[in-house]
């Protein structure tokens, strides 16, 4: 030894066991600092990936520019990529056709799919000179094209137009779910076929230019250079709000609540850091007064005792950071591979073993910053310990006892474990802090599951992989069909709808035309967790009743008559029930009626579907797809929605994955908190239970005792936690959720269930332990024990 | 009448080479209301034998009877409750609950019996032990020589067959450490109390009736008479 810190290491060999407490709680901090933000970086640059993918990779948009401004646009160092993006027949009803479908017509440049959409391209290159043309994946595959075809695009005039196929692209969801073919054609020839327009400015061909920036640490100070420079409007430049937002540069509103939020979820994650670390130290820090007390006997002074603690407190940093670090890195790789397994299409792209540097630095930093701020509080009190008491040996009583425990309330082993509980106001405060803080942290992250199943409405049940839609939207898609679509193997479900757009309705002071909709027995089931009134089994079985959606100035109630025109006829429609929402929207002033459908048959007098939805079983082929489309004909738009839908699945999957994944962090750090605390409360006090149980204190005793001072922090902490916790949700619901779909909160009373009863689980399982550990010494080692 | 009967105690720890016999068949036994003084040098085996007579610890072999119930044979739910109703405990290092003050560290005991203390016996215990105007304090208010007085009625407050004592005196001064014996003596005559003490200082054997020496991990009655002459 040749410097009195030299005794730590010595000491910590003595104290092994409580020791490997305090580097379990620091590692657990670092580790769940380190996860919960990897997971957030690699979830951000997961999204990242896809909303370049699926939106592209440009920055702003910007509209009515000039070509010669967007030429000087081009020589600017801020912008790496401008390139012009116009569109013809986009709702693909205008008559331009290809191949007998509607063709939506694109303009552009090689840019878009080298840079703005990399992965666009699937074969080819883009049309260098005019008379080449792009075309989209389903059109190479129904018309059997190849690079060099030669193909012909018909417009609304009957003119014939043909290019050579320079390449294709990947189908698009919109295009898909329009059942359309897309063509791709250089600048010039987009100018030249669109209609009406011979000269002019790009905004007459509906030309946008898309704009990504060479830089994205500052996206909004570029916005704002461009906007002064070239004098644009607000309403020139849109922004690619999804990338932006995921680059942390977007300035829309929802965006900036989102901000807000993960900035209150990071200073919960990090409280939860602090306060696992604080408690730890704390609680080790008093188990060896007598020992500071002993050094400061020696000679020490109160600086050098601080000193020690603090040394002491890094050294464990040495170990239990790196460790908390490489956990956290080990999670999320195994998190990122999950990804890739589950949605390869779109997180192939993740890496295998990447680093999020981020979250390292965070992970780093919490740890040893946490350990810095909580010693400095074990470390004054141990100072504090005058050699006096050292010498008397009440140094060796892990806290001064200002009051007696109440024996009158409960009984002695009840009362003395609650008095352990409260009897240091410090410790009680950081242990229900610490508690609290996992009810807290559960039941904020749990609002991203609301966010989540808000963002993803696709994913209903009732969402359909294929659609065959009458073209005029009129109830003309026979219902024959729907029996052989049932019939088919790669069909799971087949399911009709018949609509009555824009019917005239009295009885309502509020609307005065509704949408009526049919539904099967199928749909009605689905709408059973929107019944906010009424009976769905009354508008399955009566003839002539409905259910409202609920609107909000909608005064219709259960048992109103409504009265209908339909079918030339005034019919009554008795309203059996209210639903808060449906799958459909519908224009400001219009009413949705749902009803069965021999309800909607006999007032309507019409018998064909307008929608025939398709659910396929899993796996399903595209050459079964196909002979579905064969056997439906192309009298119907046929509308593919499985492109659309696995970009949801994906994003689904991966949204899924890191909130659950979270909340299973949060619930494994409450589990190993609450066990870590009891037992260091416990350790802490084995000698005090030896004396216990030389005195006469039954190991059922000595259980109870322990179970009631688990219990107080318990109690306590999941009271405050319920509080806090439900007042955070509330505050994060409103910004999330309230703010963007206008949904009222209510008390997440499962979410609140799951983590009480977690809560509840942890305790069992944190008093078993150190009881039976107990239970198995002597009395003499117990009074022995150090 | 024989309150404790001890036969063929032995305490072994280690193995091997690291094997040590604390105890070496110890055997002897105590009558109703004796108080017995057990001497020793430090590391004789003194300690091991009160754990082991007091339950606890574990002895390798040999028996103990407490009024002809062998404390091994019960289960340790049954043992614990036998002896904090039979057996009291009074520690060098006095052992009160910090957080409980001088009336209920003395009742103490008995609230682990879920009994109701009678005020009386509390009464009569705190006035024997001058304890009467600190019976709300709590024992880190209190000195030395108080804190043991408490343990002491802590010890006395179940009437228990036997008490054991832990050098009572070893963290006091010579004063208290009068007083401590003065108040064992009088509990031992007035209570007809039976005390097994254990004690390096030989002077303290003065007051007891019979004294013990272990050496080794042997037990040596030295009896009345010898008590006399170290006396």
């Amino acid at each position: 030894m040749k410097h009195f810190l030299d005794l730590i290491p010595i000491s910590a060999k003595v104290h092994r066991k409580q020791n490997r407490m305090s580097i379990l709680c620091i590692i657990l901090s670092v580790f769940l600092v380190t996860t919960i933000f990897g997971m957030a970086d690699m979830f951000i640059r997961s999204q990242i990936l896809q909303a370049q993918r699926d939106d592209g990779s440009w920055h702003i948009g910007l509209r009515n520019i000039s070509a010669e401004n967007a030429a000087l646009m081009v020589a600017r160092p801020d912008i790496a990529v401008i390139s012009p993006y116009g569109t013809l027949n986009f709702g693909a009803n205008l008559g331009y056709t290809m191949g007998g479908k509607e063709a939506v017509i694109f303009g552009s440049e090689e840019a878009l799919v080298t840079k703005i959409f990399p992965d666009m391209l699937t074969e080819g290159a883009y049309p260098q000179a005019e008379g080449g043309a792009l075309v989209t994946e389903n059109a190479r595959e129904m018309m059997g094209l190849h690079i060099g075809d030669e193909v012909t695009l018909n417009t609304p005039d009957g003119t014939s137009l043909h290019y050579q196929i320079t390449g294709f692209v990947g189908n698009s969801s919109g295009l898909m779910r329009s059942d359309a073919y897309g063509i791709f054609l250089c600048m010039e020839d987009y100018r030249a076929i669109y209609p009406d327009v011979a000269e002019g400015e790009p905004s007459d061909f509906d030309i946008m230019y898309y704009v990504q920036f060479s830089h994205t640490r500052d996206i909004q100070g570029n916005i704002k250079n461009l906007k002064s420079a070239f004098q644009l409007s607000d309403g020139q430049v849109s922004e690619n709000t999804k990338l932006l937002g995921l680059l942390g540069q977007s300035r829309d509103s929802f965006m900036m609540f989102i901000y807000a939020a993960a900035g209150i979820l990071f200073v919960l994650v990090m409280s939860a850091g602090i306060l696992m670390i604080a408690s730890s130290l704390n609680s080790n820090v008093a188990q060896r007064m007598e020992f500071f007390g002993l050094m400061r006997c020696i000679g020490s002074t109160p600086r050098q005792v601080m000193r020690m603690v603090r040394r002491e407190a890094l050294g464990w940093c040495r170990f239990a950071i790196p460790a908390g670090v490489a956990l956290g890195v080990v999670v999320i790789w195994v998190l990122c591979a999950i990804l890739r397994y589950l949605s390869p299409g779109y997180f192939a792209a993740m890496p295998v073993f990447g680093l999020s540097l981020p979250s390292v630095a965070a992970g780093v930093l919490v740890g040893l910053l946490t350990v810095m701020l909580a010693a400095r509080s074990p470390a004054k009190r141990a100072a504090k310990v005058s050699p006096l008491a050292a010498v008397s040996g009440s140094a060796g009583e892990a806290r001064p006892v200002r009051s007696a425990a109440n024996t009158q309330l409960a009984k002695v082993d009840t009362a003395l474990g609650i008095h352990h509980a409260v009897s240091s106001w410090k410790n009680y405060l950081l242990m229900t802090g610490s508690f609290a803080l996992s009810i807290v942290l559960f039941l904020s992250f749990s609002v991203t599951v609301d966010f989540m199943r808000h963002a993803l409405t696709p994913l209903q049940p009732w969402t359909p992989d294929l659609s065959i839609v009458s073209p005029d939207r009129t109830c003309s898609v026979d219902s024959a069909l729907l029996e052989r679509l049932n019939e088919i193997p790669a069909v799971k479900a087949a399911y009709g709808r018949m609509f009555a757009y824009g019917v005239p309705i009295s009885g309502s002071s509020a609307v005065q035309t509704a949408d009526l909709i049919s539904y099967d027995t199928t749909q009605f089931d689905w709408a059973e967790d929107y019944l906010l009134e009424g009976s769905l089994e009354a508008a399955q079985q009566a003839a002539g009743t409905g259910l409202v959606v609920k609107e909000s100035d909608s005064t219709i109630k259960v048992g109103d008559t409504i009265t209908i025109l339909a079918d030339g006829t005034l019919q009554e429609i008795e309203i059996v029930g209210i639903l808060s929402d449906c799958p459909f929207s519908n224009a400001a002033g219009v009413g949705l009626i749902i009803c069965s459908e021999d309800s909607f048959r006999q007032m309507t007098g019409l018998t064909d579907f307008t929608v025939i939805d398709i659910q396929l079983v899993r796996g399903a082929s595209d050459s079964e797809v196909s002979a579905i489309h064969q056997m439906v004909g192309t009298q119907y738009t046929f509308s593919d929605e499985r492109l659309g839908n696995s970009s949801t699945r994906g994003i689904y999957y991966c949204f899924n994955l890191f909130v659950y994944g979270f909340l299973v962090l949060i619930a494994l750090i409450t589990i190993f908190n609450v066990v870590n605390s009891i037992a260091m409360s416990v350790a802490s006090r084995t000698k005090q239970y030896g004396a216990f149980r030389a005195i006469g204190l039954s190991t059922r005793q000595l259980s109870k005792m322990v179970i009631a001072e688990a219990g107080a922090y318990a109690l306590s902490g999941s009271v405050a936690g319920t509080v806090l916790g439900l007042l955070t949700n509330r505050l994060l619901f409103a910004m999330l959720i309230g703010q963007k779909w206008g949904e009222p909160w209510g008390i997440p009373w499962s979410e609140l269930g799951v983590i009480l009863l977690i809560l509840l689980f942890s305790v069992a399982l944190a008093v078993y332990g150190p009881i039976k550990r107990i239970h198995s010494m002597t009395i003499v080692d117990t009074i022995c024990a150090q | 009448m024989k309150i404790l009967t001890v036969q063929n105690l032995c305490k072994t720890y280690g193995k091997g080479e690291a094997r040590v016999d604390a105890l070496k068949n110890v055997s002897f036994s105590l009558e109703k209301g004796e108080f017995a003084a057990v001497v020793g040098e430090s590391g004789s085996g003194k300690s091991t034998l009160l754990n082991c007579i007091g339950a606890l610890d574990t002895p390798t072999s040999g028996e103990v009877r407490m009024d002809g119930q062998n404390l091994f044979s019960m289960g340790e739910e049954k043992r614990t409750i036998f002896r904090r109703r039979n057996i009291g405990f009074i520690f060098q290092s006095f052992q009160l609950v910090s957080e409980l003050n001088v009336e209920q560290n003395i009742i103490f005991p008995l609230l682990l019996d879920y009994k109701k203390p009678n005020p009386d016996a509390v009464q009569e215990i705190l006035e024997l032990l001058g304890l009467t105007s600190r019976r709300n304090h709590l024992p880190n208010q209190l000195s030395g020589g108080q804190q043991q007085r408490v343990a002491i009625g802590r010890a006395l407050i179940t009437k228990p067959k036997l008490i054991l004592a832990d050098e009572p005196t070893g963290n006091l001064d010579s004063k208290n450490s009068r007083d401590v014996m003065e108040l064992l003596t009088q509990a031992s005559r007035h209570y007809q109390q039976t005390i097994l003490m254990i004690t390096h200082n030989r002077n303290l054997t003065a007051s007891v009736d019979r004294v013990f020496q272990v050496a080794d991990g042997v037990l040596t009655d030295l009896g009345g008479e010898a008590n006399e002459t170290l006396s």
